[in-house]
């Protein structure tokens, strides 16, 4: 079984291509490059403390030895002693040939330390430099990072990443708990949501976790989401998740029961709201979805969705400049989401503004064909080149 | 409870009394060094454990590679419920003495407390496969955390497996019940997290199992009874109990392995059971029926291609039944049972030489678990 521990990476950490000490190695320094040699062939044997012992007197002789603070960190990182690990990857940010995988290890470390903002600012520097590394790296680095997305409240990103991942890493407990998490909006981490939420996160996870299957495996996600809701009807998220979980399913009847349902017990919640306006922009009942958008907003004016229903309600009832304010704000909200374009190109369109339509179109093709590759809007549109893998 | 598992795991650990890094220091910071080690060890031995600690990170100080000062560190930190900073030191020391099961035992130990448990689950284990001296309480710790781990990682069988090894070993009951009652329950819960309108569900499972386990068969009749009678509709009851009477009562168990399925449709090992069932009542083509129900849901479970292939020789079909079975084998080679059916499928089809090579296998898997017997299913779902 596979699990998401950093063991994985032992592969990784020592499949690196090998010490390139003549070229990073002054010609006649012979303490340091009988360290240095020392320092590999205990690492080639096994011989942990060695190792680490012997790159921290390498790395203190010569700072500039990428590759020692590389092996240095590695190791640590493998004994799972996370500060010691992260101070060496630290050296590392201004060598370009380390620089991406060492945003995803620090990530790391700083997750094992609990520095968890820190953890995060360096997956999305990792996200913004091209989410290298080798798969194994990937996998643990996205879970870690969809975890504090979650924490943060990035619920949909975290539910991405982890959605992405869940046909390869297939039934994980790890990988449920961490969906469970997301899915009932819970801002914790494994480590620290109540106990007496596990179950309600388990269910709730488990259901994400099969629907995710590339076989979407939605009878055994319904068996789940329906112990879910019978164990815990009255907590707040559970009939929400159920209805994004029918939404999957393409049942809308039961979808729009349950966003109801939710609605009755959380009356602020806003992604129910959005999803009742589009529910109901659907079916053409353009007033009820208007008072549920700006309900949706008065309960938080900066949700995207909130805006882009909003702006796409507007554009139907024939409203052209206050639907184009709307989709705008969403856009501004939101700048990787490509529908957004698409309506606010069809409004820019029918106000005559052809040139901005026309490129707002443009940016939901690009957009809509990269929806599945992980990288920042800008890269997407082109407007920034990702930094290249180690 | 937890000072006698510490005074246990501190002699459990053997440390060398020289202490190599420390012996090449210089001559005056080896005396500063010892006179250091020497006070803490004077402070620990009267319980002055705030003292202790202080002195012990200062030895860690002067010597980061102290194997004596990491260790003792960690463990009062343990001791003193300080599990962040233990854990840290104990990583320190486990660097140093990769060799130190007792070690992985309190490093476990401290991640379990800060919550990681997935590697307080390997750390435990690897102190299980190193050994921990004769330190029953040190073990009998490592044992229970293990088990309510793996039924945490939703590997119920290994943990009923290490609770069955327990309960051989005398270990006290009381303390298996709640974890016993999770995994019969199929429940990835710590006891810990088990809701307060659960406990009373899961207390009556885990004296069910335990009973069953004791070979109190007619304790454990009661104690299924009246889990059935008091949770009809709670998912995983009547499959505890069907499983419970394939063997014993195979009429009696199809009633329940069929009304779990009611209660939850996409049940795999209920039907894997159902289907275990019918072929014992030589019902072929039913079995069959169910069997490929449960591969369709999970394609790669091996014993779900077991029941199948058992239910087609059953049915005459020799070479399909060969087929299911050799996929069985290929998915889990370690199933006895497997090897069984295969080797008098091979015999009837007049295929010596594949036959004797069951029988080798059956031999085998026989020297490395002498309690390997036929009807092992292999239901365990992650290994």
């Amino acid at each position: 079984m596979r699990s998401l521990l950093p063991t994985l990476l032992l592969s990784f950490t020592l499949t690196v291509p090998a010490l390139s000490l003549a070229a990073s190695a002054p010609p006649a320094a012979p303490p340091f490059e009988a360290i240095a040699a020392q320092a590999e062939a205990a690492r080639a044997q096994d011989r942990v403390a060695d190792a680490i012992r012997l790159y921290r007197a390498g790395t203190q002789l010569r700072s500039a030895w990428s590759d020692g603070w590389w092996y240095l960190g590695s190791l640590l990182y493998d004994q799972d002693r996370f500060s010691e690990a992260d101070a060496a990857f630290q050296h590392l940010l201004s060598s370009p040939a380390h620089r991406s995988p060492a945003y995803a290890f620090l990530g790391l470390c700083e997750y094992g330390t609990g520095n968890y903002n820190d953890a995060l600012t360096h997956f999305r520097a990792w996200a913004g430099a091209g989410w290298t590394g080798s798969p194994e790296l990937r996998d643990v680095a996205v879970f870690h990072f969809a975890l504090l997305l979650t924490r943060d409240g990035r619920f949909v990103e975290s539910l991405y990443l982890l959605a992405s991942a869940a046909p390869r890493l297939g039934d994980l407990p790890e990988l449920s708990e961490a969906m469970g998490l997301a899915s009932l909006h819970m801002r914790y981490l494994p480590e620290n949501f109540p106990p007496e939420e596990r179950e309600p996160i388990w269910l709730a996870g488990k259901a994400a976790l099969y629907a995710a299957q590339t076989d979407q495996q939605f009878d055994r996600a319904d068996e789940f989401a329906a112990r879910l809701e019978s164990r815990y009807g009255a907590k707040p998220g559970v009939h929400s998740f159920r209805a994004t979980l029918y939404g999957f399913e393409l049942k809308k009847a039961e979808a729009e029961s349950e966003y109801r349902a939710e609605l009755k017990i959380s009356p602020n919640d806003v992604s129910s709201m959005v999803a009742l306006a589009l529910i109901d922009l659907e079916k053409g009942e353009l007033s009820e979805a208007d008072g549920l958008a700006r309900r949706a907003l008065d309960a938080d004016s900066k949700d995207a969705e909130a805006h882009h229903v909003l702006g796409r309600e507007l554009l139907a009832k024939g409203d052209l400049n206050a639907s184009l304010s709307e989709l705008e704000t969403a856009k501004q909200l939101a700048p990787g989401n490509p529908t957004v374009r698409s309506h606010l190109a069809m409004v820019l369109s029918k106000l005559g503004r052809t040139q901005e339509a026309k490129a707002e179109s443009a940016a939901f093709v690009v957009l809509k064909n990269k929806e599945d590759v992980m990288a920042s809007v800008e890269e997407k549109l082109g407007e920034k080149t990702p930094e290249k893998a180690h | 409870m937890r000072k006698a598992l510490l005074i246990v795991s501190l002699a459990a650990c053997a440390i060398g009394a020289p202490i190599a890094s420390a012996q090449n220091a210089p001559t005056a910071s080896r005396q500063s060094f010892d006179q250091l080690l020497q006070a803490a060890e004077k402070a620990s031995g009267e319980n002055r454990d705030d003292e202790a600690i202080r002195l012990y990170r200062r030895v860690v100080a002067l010597q980061p590679e102290s194997e004596q000062g990491l260790w003792f560190l960690g463990t009062l930190l343990y001791e003193k419920e300080q599990y962040p900073e233990a854990r840290d030191v104990l990583r320190q020391f486990m660097t140093l003495r990769p060799d130190a099961g007792p070690g992985w035992a309190m490093l476990g130990l401290s991640e379990f407390e800060t919550r990681d448990y997935r590697r307080a689950l390997d750390h435990l284990q690897r102190a299980m496969a190193q050994g921990m001296g004769d330190r029953k309480e040190l073990i009998q710790s490592v044992f229970v955390h293990v088990a309510v781990l793996l039924t945490r990682f939703e590997r119920y069988d290994d943990s009923l497996d290490m609770l069955l090894r327990m309960l051989d070993s005398n270990a006290q009951q009381q303390d298996l019940i709640a974890p016993a009652g999770l995994a019969g329950l199929r429940l990835p819960l710590l006891p810990a997290e088990i809701p307060p309108d659960r406990r009373e569900l899961v207390d009556m499972a885990g004296r069910a199992v335990l009973a069953l386990q004791t070979q109190h068969r007619e304790e454990a009749e009661t104690a299924f009874k009246r889990l059935v009678a008091a949770y009809p509709n709670e998912p995983g009851v009547h499959f505890l109990y069907g499983a419970y009477l394939v063997e014993l009562q195979p009429n009696e168990a199809l009633p329940e392995l069929e009304r779990e399925l009611e209660i939850s449709p996409t049940h795999v090992l209920a039907r894997i059971r159902l289907a275990e069932a019918l072929i014992n009542r030589r019902d072929f083509d039913r079995a069959l029926a169910v069997a490929q129900q449960a591969i369709k849901l999970e394609p790669k479970r091996a014993s779900a291609h077991m029941m199948a292939g058992e239910a087609l020789l059953g049915k005459g079909q020799s070479a399909d039944g060969i087929k299911e079975l050799e996929i069985a084998r290929a998915s889990d080679p370690a199933v006895n049972r497997t090897h069984w059916d295969l080797e008098r499928a091979y015999t009837a089809a007049g295929r010596k030489e594949d036959a004797d090579r069951e029988k080798q296998e059956i031999e085998k898997l026989s020297n490395r678990n002498p309690q390997s017997l036929p009807g092992n299913a292999g239901d365990n779902p992650h290994d």
